[in-house]
């Protein structure tokens, strides 16, 4: 293959990955798959990447000299790689190709389930959460949330979760009137009544690949009411702990369950 | 793959794939702008006269000549060619693509909220000792034991012709840029068309591990659920993960973003992972074996393999759940 059709293809992989990156920045799907600090990484290098191969497909007629002598024998080229340049096109291309075709900016129920959905804070799963939110006082809890006009005290599921493994936390917050935010979706553990409903959000440090789901169990005690599947929900009641089969649990007593708007992103961003 | 796996494909896929490309990126830039740009005698010039300080020193010139572990064997391959010397080389091998700024940064970034100091410090500092101390064995071992034979014959007939040749200025192995006159574009060109091959060498094998992560990642890979399995047990978790590292072929400079998602193991096994992925994996082997001969390739996998499982199975004996998650 000549080095210009080598070049031409190397090009057009690269602008593959630009466009694939940029669409989804301007598009601001991205904030489905990263998390901020790393959006506008990913944009420059979607524009270093479409510069990178603009260049080269504009000047892959062009002569070129590396300016530097080599070693007789040596092969003179700084362009060479030992896998075909075919090759290289399809394996950089079709995965990106499908991938960004078969997207639908979420996860199935079973990956969720795999990320935590169906699983119970533990304390030792916690060391940084600890450190990060350091067991407050009652008081301290009334001074930093704010109230709904029916009383509750609106939370993050993320601290309602955490609660779950700091016995700290569970006696300042056992018995609070609160009102949390999440997706709700079936209860498929100790649920003999189908009382239960659970609810979620995905908390992600770098992309959604390392997410993992904060769930807490809402008990309406009667049949829950019919909210849409996965959906989002604003859920208001009394904070409890139970230990059950020997496990604690965090679990909401739900008292005032409605949809709500979905939120900008999945990130933590809002109660 | 039905429709579900396939959408979980596709968002843990392109995820990651977003959130290295940049790094990559960066990281062939330099390394296509260091190909055309930097004379190839450059490296000897930095090393102390004594063999084993030089050594020392080489181990941690990835962070002057920050290049990841795809592109460090053909530039090593052409420094052995020129006469650098062997327990050098394989320093500058093993450690380049670990101790360097690049690789530092993004595994400081990819470990956010998972104690990113210690983890960039720990893999740096673990990195660096078994380059040296690699480098240190090897320049006590005959050249023909450790490279390829051609390779070697070359080496020694060079440094022969070199010892008869002592004060006859020869341009073609100086290393000097002799071509001051030649235009500037022209070298940017040049620079530009060395970076994209090698973005396109190492975003290939690069697309391969995020392809196969993300298979383990949303557990549509057979044998998910059995690595999982073992991501509890302190001793066959670092195994497990530095296997993981060998066939996944994962670019230094992005492989922490992987490493980060995988949420269920320790932090020494994933120190592990970072550590011996860099130093060898699948397409390592067959790079490697443009340079060196595959018995030393076979006894070097095994033993830096064997020194990291033991240093990570001591510290999660010992340090893992006291000091870290």
């Amino acid at each position: 293959m000549s080095p210009v059709i080598r070049r031409i293809l190397f090009s057009l992989a690269v602008l593959l990955w630009a466009a694939v990156i940029l669409y989804f920045y301007q598009s601001g799907r991205i904030v489905k798959y990263l998390a901020p600090d790393f959006r506008l990484i990913a944009m420059a290098g979607g524009l270093g990447l479409a510069v990178l191969g603009l260049f080269n497909l504009l000047t892959a007629f062009r002569e070129s000299d590396c300016g530097h002598d080599h070693g007789e024998g040596e092969e003179h080229d700084h362009e060479g790689s030992d896998m075909s340049p075919l090759a290289s096109l399809i394996l950089m291309t079709l995965p990106v190709g499908f991938s960004a075709m078969w997207t639908q900016d979420g996860f199935s129920q079973a990956t969720l389930a795999r990320k935590g959905l169906y699983e119970d804070a533990q304390p030792a799963d916690t060391p940084f959460l600890a450190s990060a939110f350091p067991a407050p006082t009652r008081e301290e809890i009334e001074n930093t949330h704010s109230k709904t006009a029916d009383g509750y005290l609106q939370f993050s599921l993320m601290e309602l979760f955490f609660a779950t493994g700091d016995r700290e936390l569970q006696d300042v917050m056992g018995g609070l009137q609160v009102e949390a935010e999440g997706r709700i979706v079936e209860e498929k553990n100790d649920n003999p009544n189908g009382t239960r409903m659970r609810l979620y959000r995905m908390f992600m440090t770098c992309c959604v690949a390392d997410s993992r789901a904060i769930p807490i169990i809402l008990e309406f005690g009667k049949e829950p009411p019919l909210l849409p599947d996965n959906g989002w929900v604003k859920v208001a009641g009394t904070m409890r702990f139970p230990e059950e089969n020997g496990t604690l649990k965090a679990v909401l007593e739900v008292t005032r369950a409605t949809a709500a708007d979905v939120p900008p992103e999945e990130k933590f961003l809002r109660r | 793959m039905n429709a579900d796996a396939q959408q979980d494909f596709a968002l843990a896929f392109l995820s990651i794939l977003f959130e290295g490309a940049p790094f990559i990126l960066l990281g062939t830039l330099i390394s296509g702008f260091i190909d055309i740009y930097l004379p190839a005698g450059t490296m000897d010039r930095f090393l102390p006269k004594n063999r084993n300080l030089a050594i020392l020193v080489s181990g941690l010139l990835g962070a002057v000549f920050p290049v990841c572990e795809c592109a460090v064997v053909p530039v090593i391959r052409r420094l052995v060619g020129k006469g650098l010397p062997l327990g050098c080389a394989l320093a500058y091998m093993l450690a380049a693509p670990i101790v360097n700024p690049i690789t530092a940064l993004s595994t400081w970034k990819a470990f956010q909220g998972q104690a990113p100091w210690a983890m960039t410090g720990g893999r740096m500092l673990l990195g660096y000792l078994i380059a040296v101390g690699v480098g240190l064995i090897v320049s006590r071992i005959a050249m023909h034991r450790v490279l390829r034979k051609s390779i070697a014959d070359k080496v020694e007939a060079d440094s022969a012709k070199k010892e008869h040749q002592h004060h006859d200025h020869d341009h073609s192995c100086c290393g000097h840029d002799h071509s001051h006159e030649k235009a500037n574009d022209s070298r940017l060109i040049a620079a530009m068309r060395s970076a994209q091959k090698d973005f396109v060498d190492v975003g290939v094998y690069f697309t391969i591990g995020v392809a196969i992560t993300a298979l383990f990642n949303t557990g549509i890979a057979p044998g998910a659920i059995w690595l999982d399995s073992l991501a509890g047990n302190p001793a066959a978790a670092p195994a497990a993960l530095m296997a993981l590292a060998f066939i996944l072929s994962l670019c230094s400079t992005s492989d922490a973003f992987i490493a980060a998602t995988l949420a269920k193991f320790t932090w020494s096994a994933k120190l592990a992972f970072l550590v011996f992925g860099p130093m060898l994996d699948v397409k390592l082997i067959f790079l490697y074996q443009t340079v060196l001969r595959r018995k030393f390739i076979l006894v070097m996998a095994l033993s830096v393999f064997a020194f990291i499982w033991v240093v990570a199975v001591a510290w999660e004996t010992w340090f893992g759940k006291v000091v870290l998650p």
